[in-house]
């Protein structure tokens, strides 16, 4: 028993060895920045303390209360939302009768793998060139069909930003969530919807109490992941509106860069990234505990 | 056999220590211009056979942070390029050697250190040289005189307010966009500088020093900004520069310059550099017709016509193993013959003997000629407690927020000039 015990310790001291050194130091090391004033001009000396100066600040700022908006309703719950009913929708759509009847289940499945396959950086940038006011597809074809009289600046303009950054954002990543859901789909027992059927249960009625029961535990740990991607997602925001125009599109991860390598305050960027994790955290526990325990126990 | 066999090992055994002779040092360069300067850089391994440059590039937008990251673990390039306001915040962190010793000990420039201009900016707090002024540059209105003719203009307006009536003349009478500027938000946006330029030429500035040597202070009230704020977005409210300069950021970005090229847009406010660019760009696409384009210097108010004197040093990290092989490239660089006559031409040397705009195209070179005489320092800009970098973040997001109405013009310069005063008090001692 002894033997064992040390045998499994002795097995498990390398993944502590990295998980203290690259997880738990830094983690410690930056909950102490985040108390300090350090300056990215002032690196060597290090920061003086300012006890909780920074996360005072970050409460009573304005902006920061847009940025959580930002972070928290557009980013993270209108974003994961489309995902997941988009998701949903071409899941069904692609294990349908109907594409299996045409056999176009091998090529519908390749394109769905195209985007994913794609890199966000690649994506992004075609992304940005399709929508260009000036050379880009979609305005060409606003201003050919006669829709609209001017190019809009979809990546500038107040009201359709968060729109196009949530379409750039959703084609990319949609891919997963849909294979996600196809293979919980494809696991369905045909007998379940034939006995549903001969029971006289309408389309409605079938997705309500045999699919969506079914699906519901892909959902929540969908829900779960993609959430948490999403809100610590810097590369999309940045790449595709460097969180203009104005400080329209900034969020708490742009945030983070903004004031720690633009403005040079990495005292106040450690305290903002902080925060970041101490909300990824709370939405975590709440809800693994209050929604998803027993459907993540039947996944696990 | 045997003796072939013997020479190429021999031939491999010297080559193996030549390489270990030679010493490798990097150079960080951020201007586009990287295939000309590492022509350059050639020349400069000819002369020095023992010395072997690697060329790194990173852009201007992530050379700031990316160089400081690597300087606070020592592992900066030996030589790099900066804006002129770098070299004295990033001596004070501790990332640059101080140049004192090698100027003394072999000079520098073709007249010497006095000959350099904008010095001031290259010295530390502590009092020590940690940059060579290498270029220097001002932004000039470029203009298309056919356009601002259709428009009934046989002169480049003078004041704001004419350049406000051209621009909407031009769009009546042409069809074509007038001012042409990018309007965008990112990290550097061109909106710091136009809005500078405003604020300066009616003599307030973000950030100023009281006289001999005293306290730095905010020297433009929120209204004031508002008013710089309200001049731009009536351009784009009223369409005279076209709304999608909104998703425009960078002065040199393809929009800007393709937008004159074509005639598309009939003035620019633009550095030097890229003014030659656009020139280059139409004589190659239109080789027939005679170039449209001239120079002048910005609009004037009760300061006058203000721009900045912006330019590049060069400076050797405090990490740098090689400073002597560092230096020598330094003194090859700010050597007028080979780097500027042949390789790295469309920029002007920061010193006084050989600055001159002579060099520029002759369509453009009296305009910035004009506007270099009265382009002014960024002065208490570096020195002073605010840094740039911060300012012209905020002041690129404040004006975006604006423009796109996310905030009133007031607003935002409300909330600007809380943001710089705030920062000022801070970091004033």
């Amino acid at each position: 028993m002894k033997g064992d015990r040390r045998f499994v310790a002795s097995m498990l001291l390398p993944t502590f060895f990295f998980l203290i050194c690259f997880y738990a130091y830094p983690t410690l090391y930056n909950v102490i920045n985040s108390f300090t004033d350090l300056s990215l001009f002032g690196m060597r000396k290090g920061g003086a303390w300012v006890g909780f100066e920074n996360y005072w600040e970050l409460v009573t700022s304005r902006d920061f209360r847009n940025v959580l908006w930002n972070t928290i309703v557009w980013l993270t719950f209108i974003g994961v939302s489309v995902r997941i009913v988009l998701g949903l929708a071409l899941a069904f759509l692609l294990t349908s009768r109907t594409i299996r009847k045409y056999r176009l289940q091998t090529v519908s499945r390749v394109l769905l793998l195209v985007p994913w396959a794609t890199p966000p950086i690649v994506a992004i940038l075609i992304w940005r060139w399709m929508l260009d006011p000036g050379v880009g597809v979609i305005n060409v074809m606003l201003t050919g069909s006669g829709l609209v009289d001017q190019p809009i600046a979809f990546l500038a303009t107040a009201g359709f930003v968060w729109p196009a950054l949530i379409t750039i954002i959703t084609w990319n990543t949609l891919p997963l969530v849909t294979l996600t859901f196809m293979a919980s789909l494809q696991s369905l027992p045909d007998e379940l919807i034939e006995a549903g059927e001969m029971d006289g249960a309408s389309r409605l009625q079938l997705l309500r109490f045999v699919y969506l029961p079914h699906l519901k535990p892909a959902i929540v740990v969908m829900v779960l992941m993609s959430t948490f991607w999403t809100f610590n997602n810097f590369t999309y925001v940045w790449l595709t509106t460097g969180a203009g125009p104005g400080l329209y599109t900034n969020v708490m991860a742009t945030e983070v860069y903004i004031k720690g390598f633009v403005d040079g305050r990495l005292g106040y960027s450690s305290a903002v990234g902080v925060v970041m994790a101490a909300i990824m955290t709370a939405f975590g526990l709440l809800y693994l505990r209050v929604i998803a325990r027993r459907e993540l126990k039947e996944v696990f | 056999m045997l003796w072939c066999r013997l020479a190429f090992f021999a031939a491999a055994t010297m080559l193996v220590s030549a390489a270990h002779a030679q010493t490798t040092i990097t150079f960080r360069f951020n201007d586009p211009e990287a295939p000309q300067m590492r022509q350059a850089l050639d020349e400069f391994e000819k002369a020095n056979p023992d010395i072997k440059v690697t060329l790194q590039r990173v852009s201007w937008s992530e050379a700031q942070q990316q160089f400081l990251r690597e300087a606070a673990v020592g592992a900066a390039p030996d030589v790099a390029q900066f804006a002129f306001g770098w070299p004295r915040p990033f001596s004070a962190a501790g990332a640059l050697r101080p140049l004192d010793d090698l100027i003394q000990k072999t000079g520098i420039g073709i007249a010497g250190w006095d000959q350099f201009i904008a010095k001031e900016l290259a010295f530390g707090a502590d009092g020590k040289i940690y940059g060579i002024p290498f270029t220097t540059d001002t932004w000039a209105m470029l203009y298309n005189k056919e356009l601002l003719k259709a428009a009934g203009y046989d002169k480049f307006p003078t004041t704001w307010a004419d350049l406000r009536a051209a621009s909407k003349a031009i769009m009546e009478k042409t069809g074509k966009a007038g001012y042409g500027f990018p309007a965008g938000t990112c990290g550097s946006p061109t909106m710091w500088f136009l809005t500078n330029y405003y604020i300066w030429s009616k003599g307030w500035a973000f950030v100023d020093q009281q006289p001999n040597g005293g306290k730095y202070f905010v020297n433009v009230t929120p209204d004031q900004i508002a008013e710089a704020f309200d001049y731009y977005d009536s351009y784009l409210k009223q369409g005279h520069n076209p709304k999608a300069n909104l998703s425009v950021c960078l002065w040199g970005a393809p929009e800007i310059v393709e937008g004159m090229v074509s005639g598309q847009a009939a003035i620019a406010s633009v550095p030097d550099s890229v003014g030659i660019q656009i020139i280059n760009a139409f004589k190659q696409r239109f080789p027939d017709k005679p170039v449209p384009f001239a120079a002048a210097p910005h609009p004037a108010d009760a300061n006058g016509s203000r721009t900045h004197l912006g330019g590049r040093m060069l400076s050797i990290s405090q990490n740098s193993k090689y400073p002597e092989q560092a230096w020598k490239l330094i003194r090859f660089l700010t050597t007028p013959e080979p780097t500027f006559t042949k390789h790295y031409t469309n920029y002007v040397q920061a010193q006084r003997p050989v600055m001159s705009y002579e060099r520029l195209p002759h369509e453009i070179a009296p305009g910035y000629t004009d506007q270099i005489k009265t382009a002014r320092s960024w002065g208490p800009y570096v020195l002073g407690p605010v840094s740039i970098q911060f300012m012209w973040n905020a002041v690129g997001r404040a004006a975006g927020s604006a423009f796109i109405g996310e905030k009133t013009s007031k607003q935002a310069a409300a909330d600007l000039h809380e943001a710089i005063s705030k920062e000022l008090a801070k970091n004033q001692k």
